[in-house]
């Protein structure tokens, strides 16, 4: 095993294709914390990252012997976690609006609050932070927000970034601009 | 909370490059390009400073402890080989097969094999019955007419004592003839 820790993915992968699971496992543990953000970045639910990326783990796995190593594995593994990331999200969009309108009712609350008692701190400032970020990510149409949370997230590449989506790299920068100007709009003031 | 301030946009032509510059996805030309028109354009440079307070906040992760990994790791093995096990469920067939096992059964398999051809090719014949010359069939063809052959030959010797027999069996005819008739008259 600890050999194998030193293999690169695409010999950890060629490995896999021939049946060696523990080279697959190896992989798991290599992209496990990368998977589960990008899926918890999605959902912003920890138990709904964590069945997303395990369920990407297996898909991966279960076609590991059609991956032709055209791309680089996290490329294509990737692209199995944000695929699966935006089927959950179609499928339970409902819920995440419901769940967005609760969070926009507390934060409203919230200000009153401040705004009648206390004056706002770093964890309160933190907090909204996050909230707006999430509301504008929610609110974000969906390859805006895919470009943007694998480039400032993940720290993919806008080539990688293009290929995980399946698009080019120039609308990928079109994306990601304009998902920057829409977040710096939400959080200027707290800047 | 309220906006305090109203936002100032960067040129925009520059707001695309500003922020692949901030990424540092730009080309060498467009870096140079970029840097020039900063050093002279305030709100693009206002804007710069905005990505670069904001981003990194937005990206901050939550640290989750090494506990959840551990179990997200050991879940993820179990999920994995729960879908070895319904994929190749018949190799639960041969689970209790060990290594030594299978070569084992392999040789005794072959040996089987080998002995069963040369058996079956009549190769090694292990008898030790002497070797019975089978009659042709041709010849078998006339066995039932060679017995009546030898059983005319038996009926012609018999014929010939017969033949020697005769002359005294018609003097005891002769002699029974008289006595049969003592009435006759000459």
């Amino acid at each position: 095993m600890a050999e194998q820790q030193e293999l690169r993915d695409e010999e950890l992968v060629a490995l896999s294709q021939q049946g060696q699971r523990d080279c697959f496992d190896v992989l798991v543990r290599r992209y496990m914390e990368k998977a589960f953000h990008i899926a918890f970045n999605f959902t912003r639910d920890t138990e709904t990252a964590k069945d997303l990326s395990q369920d990407a783990f297996l898909r991966a796995y279960a076609n590991i012997k059609q991956f032709d190593g055209r791309s680089s594995f996290y490329t294509w593994f990737y692209r199995i976690v944000v695929n699966l990331c935006l089927d959950h999200a179609r499928r339970h969009r409902r819920v995440a609006w419901e769940s967005l309108d609760q969070m926009a009712e507390e934060s409203g609350e919230q200000e009153q609050f401040a705004d009648s008692t206390f004056a706002p701190d770093e964890h309160a400032i933190a907090g909204e932070t996050k909230r707006r970020v999430d509301k504008t990510l929610e609110t974000m149409p969906k390859k805006q927000r895919t470009a943007f949370l694998l480039r400032n997230h993940q720290g993919l590449s806008i080539a990688d970034v293009a290929k995980v989506m399946k698009t080019t790299e120039g609308t990928v920068r079109v994306y990601l601009h304009r998902a920057v100007a829409a977040l710096r709009q939400s959080l200027l003031e707290f800047v | 909370m309220k906006t305090s301030a109203p936002l100032k946009s960067a040129c925009k032509q520059y707001e695309e490059d500003l922020v692949l510059h901030y990424y540092g996805e730009n080309s060498e030309g467009e870096r140079h390009s970029v840097e020039r028109h900063l050093a002279d354009c305030d709100p693009c440079r206002l804007f710069l400073e905005d990505l670069r307070k904001l981003l990194p906040q937005i990206t901050q992760a939550e640290e989750m402890p090494q506990s959840f990994w551990d179990n997200y790791y050991r879940e993820t093995v179990s999920k994995l080989t729960s879908y070895d096990e319904k994929k190749y469920w018949w190799r639960s067939f041969f689970a209790p097969m060990r290594t030594w096992m299978v070569p084992a059964f392999g040789s005794l398999a072959a040996a089987v094999l080998v002995v069963g051809l040369m058996f079956g090719n009549d190769k090694l014949n292990l008898s030790i019955e002497p070797r019975v010359e089978r009659i042709p069939q041709e010849i078998l063809a006339d066995k039932s007419q060679l017995e009546f052959f030898e059983s005319m030959e038996i009926l012609e010797a018999l014929s010939k004592l017969e033949a020697q027999d005769e002359p005294k069996t018609d003097v005891i005819n002769h002699d029974a003839g008289r006595a049969a008739m003592p009435g006759q008259v000459a």
